[in-house]
């Protein structure tokens, strides 16, 4: 396992040696540096608003109570570990939930995902570029939708959050060069999928 | 152009969409996210829960997920939709994915929600 001892670069915020009150004042500059992308992760794997919310401030409760101690560095990873489990958690529970229902001649219909129901509110500066910004979202988060689960993670630290990849490394409990790989592995095959959902933008 | 550099502009290009999906986050759930940070932060002032009550249930829970996979496994009847390869590597990925003992602790509410299902209720324990 990779060690939260390594180095990991960059994202330091002066917190260690510091007081409670410097503790306090730096975990919540991270969590609000965090929590927007956090959640809009969340609501990438679970397509469900009051879901995602819980599962962000599950992850912010258990990061602050349990590893709010350790230096500010390793905070980044930590978050997102706690996060990504959190998000597998729930899909278990839907993939039991379903089985469940479907086993007493049920359906899960009411898990369903509703684009329109769970779009972000649009903002209203430019109504035309809000559209093409969500349609590009919406294609980008189909073709997540395609890649194994280790590629999507992968993908979704490296990229949206920016984590290096000793950081993701921690964040998905494996070395850097199963990182790489499935990172490597979830580009070309975005690139792939997204091809036939405008090229020029894209790759423009 | 090398396809390195599409590669790089192509990544940069899925962060801007990302990034302004983020952006467009309306005002109500930027606001339940601020009640969600404040609400971790008092964390910071309440007393650590002992360790020996979030291994208790470890042994329990681990036999009821265990009963759960034998049961949907075994038990289940034959699928009936044509995409069942896709669903099951779905669910076996989900089910059988890497555990991290460090953070077996986080597993808990999810096998404390099993055990609480009614399903798992037998026949003898039904009989007064």
């Amino acid at each position: 396992m990779t060690g939260l001892a390594l180095t990991i670069a960059g994202q330091e915020m002066g917190l260690d040696g510091e007081g409670a009150l410097d503790t306090g004042a730096a975990i919540e500059a991270f969590l609000k540096d965090v929590e927007m992308r956090a959640y809009r992760i969340a609501l990438m794997g679970v397509r469900d608003r009051d879901e995602a919310l819980d599962i962000v401030q599950d992850a912010m409760i258990r990061l602050v109570r349990r590893y709010s101690h350790r230096p500010s560095v390793e905070w980044p990873p930590l978050f997102f570990r706690i996060l990504q489990n959190r998000i597998r958690d729930m899909q278990r529970r839907r993939t039991v939930r379903s089985r469940v229902l479907s086993f007493f001649g049920g359906t899960a219909s009411e898990e369903e995902f509703d684009p329109i129901a769970e779009a972000p509110a649009p903002r209203n500066e430019n109504p035309l570029e809000q559209v093409q910004a969500d349609d590009a979202m919406q294609a980008l988060e189909r073709a997540l939708d395609s890649l194994p689960a280790r590629q999507r993670e992968a993908f979704t630290l490296r990229n949206f959050e920016g984590l290096d990849v000793a950081q993701t490394a921690v964040a998905m409990n494996c070395t850097e060069g199963s990182v790489k790989t499935h990172y490597s592995r979830a580009v070309h095959r975005l690139r792939e999928v997204l091809a036939g959902h405008g090229e020029e933008h894209w790759n423009e | 152009m090398s396809d390195e550099k599409d590669a790089s502009r192509f990544e940069r290009n899925t962060k801007r969409v990302f990034d302004e999906s983020v952006a467009a986050l309306d005002a109500a759930t930027r606001s339940r996210l601020t009640k969600a940070r404040h609400r971790a932060l008092e964390e910071l002032e309440s007393p650590r829960r002992g360790w020996q009550w979030t291994l208790a249930p470890v042994g329990v829970g681990t036999l009821a997920a265990a009963a759960l996979v034998v049961w949907f496994t075994i038990g289940q009847p034959p699928p009936a939709t044509e995409d069942l390869q896709a669903t099951s590597l779905t669910d076996l990925e989900l089910l059988l994915a890497e555990e991290d003992l460090e953070m077996l602790d986080e597993e808990l509410d999810f096998y404390g929600w099993l055990e609480e299902q009614p399903e798992f209720v037998t026949a003898d324990d039904s009989v007064g």
